[in-house]
């Protein structure tokens, strides 16, 4: 059977970009929730 | 102490590739192609790992009304549904160049994509309903109705005619993968099993201040 690299490689990309994606978005989160906090703290 | 973990799960992660591409061996029959192995196995052990998790956390929600057990239950399903998908995308990647099809609805990809599909519908259920205790408490017995599905995935290879080939590891008996083989897959078996729990602790730790924010 051929090696299919490509197929390797979209199937790695694809994990990593996926999982980049989701770690991203939690950190996204805890910044505006941190933002928001700040403010809220200031406001008091 | 999450960061000390997402450090060690870096580590590990990087030690999983080198295992996948500089240590184990190309496979005799499929080629390098089999590397999909080493992300597409540990994928399902996390999503099996995860809904696991969601049941006992449900019970135990449904049980003592803790938020913490319904916390754990939510940010476990969202991971668990990420690696579903990774496992059925990373899954039809490698379908293609050894049985020829990208898909096909054979007994194992149709019972995992009802069991993507029903923990889907458990985070739709729960972004839903507004009263955040009624929310948790349909979640929770969904999380438990819905655990009954992943045996059915597991033994659907034994239990079915499938396309699909009987798992190599997770299976009583000894085992017929070589050594080395096992080896990488252990690798990354502990390293996206820290994965999982990087993401959850990360994942709880957001839900509880939105709970807090929003009180």
């Amino acid at each position: 059977m051929p090696d299919s690299w490509g197929f390797v490689l979209a199937a790695y990309g694809l994990a990593a970009v996926v999982l980049i994606a989701y770690w991203r978005r939690l950190v996204r989160r805890e910044r505006a929730l941190g933002a928001e906090h700040r403010s809220t703290v200031r406001r008091a | 102490m999450v960061r000390i973990v997402g450090g060690v799960t870096l580590v590990a992660l990087a030690a999983g590739l080198v295992m996948a591409f500089g240590v184990a061996p190309r496979e005799v029959t499929q080629g390098n192609v089999q590397r999909i192995m080493y992300v597409h196995v540990p994928s399902v052990w996390v999503a099996y790992l995860a809904f696991a998790v969601v049941l006992v956390a449900s019970i135990v929600y449904l049980a003592r009304r803790v938020d913490g057990a319904d916390r754990l239950a939510h940010a476990s399903a969202e991971v668990g549904v990420l690696f579903t998908g990774l496992t059925i995308a990373t899954g039809s990647i490698w379908g293609k160049p050894t049985w020829g099809t990208w898909w096909t609805w054979d007994a194992r990809l149709t019972s995992v994509s009802i069991l993507f599909v029903m923990y889907l519908g458990y985070l739709l259920l729960r972004g839903m309903i507004e009263d955040p205790d009624q929310g948790a408490r349909y979640a929770a017995v969904l999380g438990i109705v819905a655990a009954f599905n992943i045996p059915l995935v597991h033994f659907s290879v034994y239990w079915w005619r499938t396309l699909h080939q009987p798992p190599s590891l997770m299976k009583p008996g000894p085992g017929t993968m070589p050594g080395v083989i096992v080896a990488a897959l252990m690798v990354n078996f502990v390293a996206f099993s820290l994965l999982y729990v990087y993401f959850v602790a990360k994942r709880v730790n957001l839900l509880r201040r939105e709970a807090e924010a929003a009180a």
